[in-house]
């Protein structure tokens, strides 16, 4: 037991130098899951249906966001103004791939299912198999080697907390990240289209009743759901350039982060996306890297286990 | 209607007399003038993350095989099969299960990864198939038996990059971090053990397994940018990784972003152009080391070999690792084939793999990598001291220009 003291204080003394390091690469990692989990949650939310599918939107979003930089940026290196509508550039081609991506799963793989009254577990294989059918295309079309993102702008330090630095590139998935989901929890809230996504989420017998376009809804979840894994997985290659196999991981954290969050839940998503980003990062310190999952998934189970429900609980129906 | 008829059964009857007239082993066709065919597989990875060693080697074998096949006295013909088993080992059995039902698959060049090679070798040694690796380097493997390899081992290696940093560049400390593959962990733990033999070394060690960049990796990225935070905040003076270029992409640009200034290296894993397309932005792989077993007169195809490489693969030879080792192997099995081949028409397929396999073991080749002759355990025969070369990254493109140690 005195050894366990002893290795637990003699970690959290040197953890005590590295905090600000840590959180600053856990949030940045925290956001990205935040945003896929989105796409997770409002899919449950309106089909109680989890689309394994969305690894696949997060890469096609991160593909088209490297072509589109790829063939716009050439070999100079943007600077300044142009740095910023590359980077805007770049959130549209993978927000808007993610979304075409998104709404072509709804028609094809759930919508047929949908009404035809198909039971659940037909859904998740249609998820599974849809999955599986863009992964392996990918692989042929763009071929399984990694390639790295032409930079739309020149990382470094922007500034530093607490002697962390913060690259560029952190700041970019923060503002952006930010701009986004606050974008969106007030699209949900407080607008026509958000009220029918949440009345479909609640009872979608009395919302069509009520005369809310049951598939235009769904359409308008899985668009919107889509463009922000579209654009995460454009963020996302920035860093770690774009691979056919790069959706898998950061998408399974991003469930788990959906689920640690209260599935269904918009803000449990964003809540539940920035802890285990944060508590996977500070897990390094402590014990080694290898772990890191480890700890990321027996935190999920230990949340669950007294709130099985997630962190906050709710549903999208309920949220706002 | 009955002419028809007749027709179809004459025809029906042909195939089936063809078929009869093919030996069960496949090790001659009908005529008497034709020349018996033997297969050579290639198992590696050529597709994937690391799938440019597998296209390095699969040249070196095929214009060694091409060489010979223009030979109009050689008394046999010689024919490749890929096994591509994108350098997994949970691939790679299945790869070799197939490559020993071959019914004329004398011997196979590879595999090229450790952690491949390891898998795979129950299924070889089961069936008596030599496997002559080209690249295969972690430690364990030398068992002997049926396995030979063109390159020395990552003790070897693992001690000429541990020494590098420690005398030559003088780290006091050195932080090891591996991928947890069979391969990664080997040589990590060799550089470890160096360190630590040195007085007054400070040795941290740590695993951060294949991520989804690597295939069939499916750890987090995010460990990259947390251990650099750490590796950061102990500043050692070195950090070596042991592992592929597809996850050293992505330590390099986590060291960079936390500011590390320190010496970082890695292996022939990450001996890779993949490296340098994949590290984001390249600049942060600038000034980084690599090392490859391929040193001194064992370095790449030279001369009219490497210009009818280039011809063949498109690759460039100065950075083709390993290809003049699978061309060596390549060589050595035809060399062996000659001189069996009194016997090999009387021989069922087990015994001419096992021949070859002794004839290894007995006879020494001059190869275009030197002097090749094995120790009882598979390895190379010498202590391989100035066989590895230690490069460091200056540009955007693998580096060629290196020191033997």
């Amino acid at each position: 037991m005195s050894g366990f003291f002893h290795y637990f204080s003699s970690h959290a003394s040197s953890f005590r130098g590295e905090f600000w390091g840590l959180l600053v690469g856990g949030l940045g990692s925290g956001i990205i899951y935040a945003m896929v989990a989105i796409g997770y949650t409002m899919v449950y939310g309106v089909l109680r249906l989890i689309n394994f599918a969305h690894s696949e939107i997060f890469m096609v979003g991160g593909f088209a966001g490297f072509f589109v930089l790829k063939y716009t940026i050439g070999s100079s290196t943007p600077t300044g103004f142009s740095s910023v509508l590359l980077i805007i550039l770049g959130i549209l081609a993978g927000g808007t791939a993610g979304s075409l991506i998104a709404v072509l799963l709804e028609r094809v793989a759930y919508r047929p299912l949908r009404k035809r009254g198909a039971p659940k577990i037909a859904y998740l294989i249609s998820a599974i198999g849809a999955s599986y059918f863009l992964l392996n295309l990918a692989a042929k079309e763009f071929g399984r080697i990694g390639q790295s993102m032409v930079q739309p702008y020149t990382d470094h330090p922007v500034f530093t907390i607490f002697g962390a630095p913060v690259q560029m590139y952190t700041l970019i998935i923060f503002i952006v990240a930010a701009i986004m989901l606050v974008g969106l929890d007030r699209l949900v809230s407080a607008t026509k289209l958000g009220r029918g996504i949440r009345a479909v989420a609640q009872d979608s017998e009395t919302a069509s009743l009520m005369g809310v376009n049951i598939d235009k809804t769904i359409a308008v979840t899985f668009i919107l759901g889509g463009f922000l894994g579209g654009v995460a997985g454009f963020l996302y290659a920035m860093n770690v350039g774009v691979l056919y196999s790069m959706g898998f991981t950061p998408a399974l954290k991003a469930f788990t982060a959906a689920v640690l969050g209260g599935i269904g839940n918009l803000r449990g998503a964003v809540l539940g996306g920035v802890i285990l980003g944060v508590v996977e990062s500070f897990s390094v310190a402590f014990v080694d890297p290898a772990y890191i999952d480890v700890v990321a998934f027996a935190i999920l189970i230990l949340v669950l286990m007294f709130r099985p429900t997630g962190i906050l609980g709710e549903q999208i129906g309920r949220a706002a | 209607m009955k002419n028809r008829l007749n027709k179809t059964v004459a025809a029906l009857a042909t195939g089936a007399l063809l078929l009869v007239a093919v030996p069960v082993a496949g090790f001659a066709s009908a005529g008497a003038a034709t020349k018996p065919v033997y297969v050579i597989g290639y198992e590696g990875p050529l597709t994937g993350s690391a799938n440019q060693y597998g296209l390095n080697e699969l040249g070196g074998l095929q214009l060694a095989v091409n060489q010979w096949n223009a030979i109009s006295t050689l008394p046999f013909t010689l024919d490749i099969k890929q096994f591509d088993d994108q350098g997994s080992g949970s691939l790679s059995p299945a790869q070799a299960a197939a490559a020993v039902a071959v019914p004329n698959l004398v011997a196979v060049v590879g595999p090229a990864f450790s952690g491949a090679t390891h898998a795979a070798q129950p299924a070889y040694l089961a069936a008596s198939m030599p496997i002559i690796t080209p690249s295969a380097t972690a430690v364990g493997l030398a068992t002997g038996g049926n396995f030979f390899r063109m390159v020395y081992g990552d003790d070897v290696q693992g001690n000429a990059d541990a020494n590098f940093l420690i005398n030559v560049k003088k780290a006091k400390s050195i932080t090891v971090i591996n991928d947890g593959t069979f391969y990664g962990a080997g040589i990590g733990q060799v550089v470890s053990d160096f360190a630590k033999k040195v007085k007054g070394e400070t040795v941290k060690l740590a695993t951060l397994p294949q991520t989804s960049s690597c295939s069939g990796g499916i750890a987090s990225v995010a460990q990259f940018a947390a251990t650099a935070t750490v590796i950061k905040h102990n500043n050692p003076a070195a950090v070596f990784y042991g592992g592929y270029a597809c996850d050293f992409a992505n330590l390099l640009p986590a060291l960079a972003k936390v500011g590390y200034k320190g010496l970082v290296m890695s292996a022939d894993g990450s001996y890779d152009a993949a490296l340098m397309t994949q590290t984001t932005p390249i600049s942060a792989a600038k000034g980084a080391y690599l090392s490859a077993a391929n040193c001194g007169s064992s370095s790449n195809l030279t001369g009219a070999d490497a210009a009818a490489y280039q011809a063949l693969t498109g690759i460039a030879p100065a950075s083709a690792l390993y290809d003049a080792q699978a061309y060596d192997a390549g060589n050595i099995v035809v060399q062996a084939l000659k001189s069996l081949s009194a016997s090999l028409a009387t021989n069922t397929i087990t015994q001419t793999r096992s021949a070859i396999v002794s004839y290894l073991h007995a006879n020494s080749f001059e190869g275009v990598t030197g002097k090749i002759a094995f120790q009882a355990n598979g390895n190379l025969v010498g202590s391989g001291k100035g066989n590895i070369a230690i490069y460091q990254i200056t540009g955007k493109d693998l580096p060629t220009k290196h020191a033997c140690y």
